[in-house]
């Protein structure tokens, strides 16, 4: 795996798959059994001191700051990883203006939402980067108008030379926002490539989505069906753009025999790829 | 017009030395410090009425409290406060960031781990300090012991406190999972209070329990805050101190070893 400076990479896969123990492991808490890690000349799993300095890292935790006013706590992390104090407050207001938190500015971490102390974590992280930054789920319990702010700040860093690398099991918003990513399963790597590549096998393809009714098991599929996947009463299936016709037939047809609840036809998503890889539905679809 | 965000571009040369330690030190001390000053009025006040309700409960199992019992009461009570402090508070404190998953961020964060440790152990035994002047006080005023204090109390005092305090850093660290060490603290506050002489003389005890007490840290911690509050009710003082350093050196290789941990 490699990513380049300026590169927003993902890694996705669901709960468990081994997304924060990579991430652990660059940043030095965790030690791998094999393998190499290397930053520039730096080789990490001998050198964790230099991860540290070189990395920062938002856990997937909240982070420890309910004794902390929200600026306090940018502050102090800036100052930590280094940045003279001037220059430290001057970030922090970009950063606080940057993610619409400033009503919070004065306001103990204890008496935060979870979203909202998120962002400052996610400020605290950033407001004296290091060269990688690692994002854990930052956009979790974070309010949909937010997330948007915070996703503009992740592109930034990316376009201002940081290498991010962001573990998320949400698939949708992944693909909006990264340039290249991973897909990792049960600790293995099973796909990389940009959002696009991983998609080019269902080119010429539409994802047929089969809500059944809770219960029903899953009905006999028709020719034209090419693959298929259920998770849950959602029964997803890809067939070809020339079948949509005959497609909509046959699901009208299921409707009627009140096999299932309802249907959607559309273009196929990473979503899409990302549930055949892993047999796992993404947080987005849930 | 956005001004570029500072550091992100080139990759830097690795920072080491004096001056990046100190910068680390002051910046986790800051850290630290305003990460307990929710709880630290509470945190004082529980150790002021730990060191108070201690001298004044184990008291009351005398109708009439012999004087040399008092003094070994007193001294021992003042003890126990330091000893709680670093070797049950501090891991107890460290097994909760474990359990919330902030011990991650903290491990993660581009300070020498050795400056973050200093800080956190400096802090510790200053906060240690208010519960022990006051655990002195009520009991000379309520048992009217005649303490003869010279200056030998503040190498006890600092020696007994930051041995105990690396013993529960290490205790903390070493110990990967957090509920075994709360389990483990438990233990000690039981074992320290009931089963070590420092309340009572160590011929209370039976002998093979007081022989293991010459190899343990608790009986000699006790003996140099004795040496350093009374005149003459110890003589092995020297022997203690001797023992104690000891203990103080191996509770140092521990978390020497415990900080370049990786799980």
């Amino acid at each position: 795996m490699e990513v380049a400076p300026g590169e927003v990479y993902g890694l996705l896969g669901p709960n468990g798959a081994g997304k924060s123990t990579l991430v652990k492991q660059v940043i030095g808490l965790l030690k791998p059994d094999s393998g190499r890690i290397t930053l520039g000349s730096f080789d990490l799993v001998e050198d964790p001191d230099a991860a540290r300095q070189l990395c920062s890292y938002l856990p997937q935790a909240q982070m420890p700051i309910d004794s902390f006013k929200a600026r306090e706590a940018i502050d102090i992390a800036g100052m930590i990883r280094g940045g003279p104090a001037a220059e430290v407050k001057r970030r922090r207001e970009e950063m606080i203006e940057a993610l619409e938190i400033g009503e919070w500015r004065d306001v103990l971490g204890a008496r935060l939402s979870g979203g909202v102390k998120r962002l400052v974590g996610f400020a605290m992280v950033t407001v004296w980067p290091g060269r990688v930054i690692i994002l854990d789920e930052p956009t979790n319990d974070v309010d949909p108008l937010r997330r948007r702010r915070l996703w503009e700040q992740i592109r930034r860093m990316g376009s201002e030379g940081a290498a991010v690398l962001l573990v998320t099991h949400n698939v949708m918003e992944a693909e909006k926002s990264v340039d290249r990513l991973a897909i990792i399963n049960e600790g293995k790597l099973i796909a990389e490539g940009t959002p696009s590549s991983l998609k080019a096998d269902d080119r010429g393809r539409l994802r047929l989505q089969l809500m059944l009714h809770p219960g029903n098991s899953t009905p006999e599929l028709a020719p034209l069906v090419r693959d298929h996947v259920r998770v849950g009463n959602n029964l997803v299936t890809v067939i070809d753009e020339d079948a949509a016709g005959a497609g909509i037939v046959w699901a009208q047809d299921l409707l009627a025999r009140g096999v299932i609840e309802e249907y959607a036809l559309g273009a196929t998503t990473l979503e899409d790829v990302y549930v055949r890889l892993t047999g796992h539905k993404s947080e987005s679809e849930r | 017009m956005t001004v570029p965000i500072p550091m992100i571009g080139v990759l830097p040369a690795k920072r080491t030395g004096p001056s990046h330690w100190w910068h680390g030190f002051i910046a986790m001390l800051r850290w630290e410090i305003t990460n307990m000053r929710l709880l630290l009025p509470l945190t004082v006040v529980v150790q002021v009425l730990f060191g108070a309700g201690f001298v004044l409960g184990i008291g009351l199992f005398f109708e009439d409290i012999p004087s040399r019992a008092a003094l070994f009461l007193s001294t021992g009570a003042t003890t126990i406060t330091l000893i709680m402090v670093g070797l049950v508070m501090g891991p107890q404190l460290v097994a909760q960031q474990k359990l919330e998953g902030t011990y991650d961020y903290m491990w993660s964060l581009p300070v020498p781990r050795s400056a973050a440790t200093t800080a956190w152990i400096t802090l510790n035994m200053i906060f240690a300090i208010p519960g022990m002047v006051v655990a002195l006080l009520v009991a000379s005023w309520r048992y009217g012991v005649d303490l003869e204090i010279s200056f030998a109390i503040v190498p006890a005092v600092l020696l007994t406190l930051l041995t105990a305090t690396l013993l529960g850093y290490a205790l903390a660290h070493a110990v990967t999972k957090p509920e075994v060490t709360l389990l483990l603290t438990q233990v000690l506050i039981f074992g320290i209070v009931g089963f070590s002489p420092i309340n009572y003389p160590q011929d209370n005890l039976p002998g093979w329990l007081a022989e293991l007490h010459e190899y343990l840290p608790f009986l000699p911690m006790a003996t140099v805050v004795r040496g350093g509050l009374t005149q003459g009710l110890v003589s092995n003082v020297v022997q203690s101190y001797v023992v104690l350093s000891a203990w103080g050196l191996i509770a140092l290789g521990l978390v020497a070893g415990s900080l370049g941990r990786r799980r």
